[in-house]
């Protein structure tokens, strides 16, 4: 393992971190204002069929990405319809909206796309002038595509959004206290829309990178448990802005070390365990080993209004 | 969640997936539509691919029996207010105990080889639920993503025995040897699918009634998921019970994924289960946490898998992926059923403490209207 691999890994997991980060920052969100999405799944599936159909019929990546957004906006639709609106419980319909969504996209994909659709257009990399010489480094960071950019500045923007803004307070409120955040006039059930709408976004685009960003097309169950993977993200960054982009670069990382690995042809270290660490990890941070996790009192918790 | 358990008009509970199922059956119809297919042809085929013959009949109730042992365990922890949702992951090490018990104690007797590799599955799915069933009950870790982050750890685990210990040599599909034939669940009726693995599944569906509606055990399931807090004041020692009910209802995950393998494919295969797991929670709800509408829910998910792997074979050109739309259909359809059932009580419990306070005439202190400022309906 030379400095050859740590280049190749660093490009592996900027490439693999990126839709998760996305996906993560937008349930990081939704989360904080008290609905989980355990159908981040189905809205990644969603957005990455959209933006491939999409692309497909207008021949344009940015038409793509738009339909990307919303592909995972549909799906969080639903989700509201059902759980802010109907009050169903979230657990629930996350879990038969992930069925849902990967039925709708391998049927769809079987019938309207058709799956011997040749690929679309994927998207362009951006090289940075000079910081994309850097040793080591460079050509993992500043030789993206314009979204991987984008999900640099996802980062901050969300940090912003949750921890200095008027909006940040709400949402918070609307994931600890509902009752006391209404009778301060805190639209609860808006607020929580509204970071469900986030999410679906930013899970849709995510989704929508995984197909676009270099192979330009869609296949059955694509996003392979990614949805997953971000969700433990959240958890494992302790519903921090900070902790969860730190918990999808590890997972990405440990993804990009073990595909690298068997690229290498070196069998020694199970793939699997790998594979099985963003869960593991998430279990153990959950089980109160490490530090204390707490997540928005309210979570998954439905609130009716007066 | 109370509501939705104890819906007061019993009918509600048979006339909602009622409704459901129909409604979703017409979406996919429409969808269908849509992209130029015919559905009177796609569902003429499936119900001839589910129910047509006594083949089709024994492929649906061979596609039954792992969504409905999985769903029954779901439905008996959910009783007590707990969200298995990791009944997959408990299938996959239920599956990869079963396997492991057959391949290595091949020399005991027939009958007791598949007892013991069955037990062997239930206790292995009990194991696995029993770590977010622990947490749940000592630390208070909500066994929700605990038991979704070992759905994926278990499946894993399976791959790697596959993959490793147990690859075979020149196989192109990681799947573990087949297993010797005394362990194999007999073919009851000749000529078709169906095997003994049937009469188990109709077993547990006796039990699981029997233990969710007419056990101490089950009342007191059903006094947790009510109210923690009263439960514990009656006597009802809540952790233990905690323990108890995650362990069981893995059990009956674990024994999905055990039979599955001895019943159906003879070998452990790497991602054999589609996600039954995963629709066992589906199936419950669908079901209303009753034993025979669970039943009822199973087959239903058994004979639109059945149906729509034959659709593939008759070449309408419409994928078998129209069963996850519908079978995801029904249930968002039930939660606005139940949604719209909860919102009509309510407006009427209003209604009636509107008038009961207007005609009572103001006497001194005011009456406090019964209506909810905070409810937290957990459904």
């Amino acid at each position: 393992m030379n400095s050859h691999f740590f280049a190749q890994l660093l490009v592996a997991t900027v490439a693999l971190a990126t839709p998760l980060l996305l996906a993560a920052l937008g349930e990081l969100i939704s989360e904080t204002a008290g609905v989980i999405n355990i159908e981040l799944e189905g809205m990644m599936l969603c957005g990455a069929f959209a933006a491939v159909w999409a692309a497909h019929g207008s021949g344009s990546v940015v038409v793509g990405f738009l339909a990307a957004a919303a592909g995972g906006l549909f799906l969080a639709a639903i989700h509201g319809i059902l759980c802010l609106f109907f009050r169903a419980n979230q657990v629930v319909s996350g879990i038969v909206l992930n069925i849902f969504a990967l039925g709708l996209t391998s049927f769809l994909l079987a019938t309207a796309l058709g799956p011997t659709t040749s690929p679309v257009a994927t998207l362009h990399s951006l090289r940075v002038p000079m910081l994309a010489d850097l040793p080591g480094v460079g050509k993992a960071f500043f030789d993206q595509n314009v979204v991987v950019y984008a999900a640099y500045l996802m980062i901050p923007c969300v940090w912003l959004l949750l921890n200095r803004s008027p909006l940040g307070l709400a949402l918070k409120a609307a994931g600890e206290r509902p009752a006391a955040a209404e009778s301060l006039g805190v639209r609860v059930t808006l607020t929580r829309w509204l970071a469900l709408s986030i999410c679906g976004v930013l899970a849709g685009l995510g989704g929508g990178l995984l197909a676009l960003a270099a192979i330009g097309f869609f296949t059955e169950n694509m996003t392979a448990g990614r949805g997953f993977i971000s969700l433990a993200a959240v958890i494992f960054g302790r519903w921090r802005t900070t902790g969860t982009a730190a918990a999808v670069v590890l997972f990405a990382a440990a993804d990009g070390f073990q595909i690298r690995l068997q690229a290498l042809g070196i069998v020694h270290i199970a793939p699997q365990f790998l594979v099985m660490l963003p869960y593991l990890v998430t279990l153990v941070a959950l089980a109160g080993l490490m530090r204390r996790m707490r997540p928005p009192s309210a979570l998954g918790v439905n609130y009716l209004s007066s | 969640m109370n509501w939705q358990l104890r819906t007061r008009a019993a009918g509600l509970n048979v006339l909602i997936p009622l409704v459901a199922v129909v409604l979703a059956l017409a979406t996919v119809a429409l969808l269908l539509v849509a992209v130029g297919s015919n559905p009177l042809d796609a569902y003429r085929d499936m119900w001839n691919a589910a129910l047509g013959d006594r083949f089709a009949l024994s492929t649906t109730v061979t596609k039954t029996m792992p969504r409905l042992l999985a769903a029954l365990g779901i439905a008996l922890a959910l009783r007590a207010g707990l969200w298995n949702i990791g009944a997959e992951g408990q299938l996959y090490v239920g599956a990869l105990a079963t396997t492991a018990v057959a391949l290595y104690a091949p020399d005991l007797g027939a009958p007791f080889l598949i007892t013991a590799a069955l037990v062997a599955g239930a206790l292995a799915g009990a194991g696995w639920a029993l770590i977010p069933g622990v947490l749940r009950a000592t630390r208070g870790v909500s066994e929700v993503i605990t038991s979704l982050m070992l759905v994926y750890i278990g499946i894993q685990l399976t791959n790697y025995v596959l993959e490793g210990p147990w690859s075979q040599p020149g196989s192109t599909f990681p799947s573990s040897p087949y297993v010797p034939t005394g362990a194999s669940l007999p073919v009851i009726v000749g000529g078709t699918l169906l095997n003994a693995g049937a009469l188990v599944g109709l077993a547990l569906v006796a039990l699981a009634w029997f233990l969710m509606s007419h056990s101490t055990f089950g009342l007191r399931l059903n006094a947790i998921g009510g109210n923690e807090r009263a439960a514990r004041v009656a006597g009802v020692r809540v952790s233990l019970m905690i323990v108890l009910a995650m362990a069981a209802s893995g059990a009956f995950a674990g024994l999905a994924g055990g039979m599955e393998v001895l019943g159906v494919r003879g070998r452990l295969v790497e991602g054999f289960s589609p996600g039954y797991g995963f629709e066992a929670i589906a199936i419950a709800l669908l079901g209303r946490l009753n034993a025979f509408g669970i039943l009822g829910a199973a087959l239903l998910f058994g004979a639109l898998d059945a149906g729509s792997a034959g659709l593939q074979t008759a070449a309408q050109g419409v994928p078998a992926s129209i069963s996850q739309v519908a079978e995801g259909l029904a249930v968002a359809y039930v939660l606005v059923g139940l949604g719209l059932a909860s919102i009509i009580q309510r407006r009427r419990a209003a209604r009636a403490a509107l008038r009961a306070a207007a005609e009572q005439p103001a006497s001194g202190e005011p009456d406090v209207l019964p209506i909810p400022t905070e409810s937290v309906v957990d459904s």
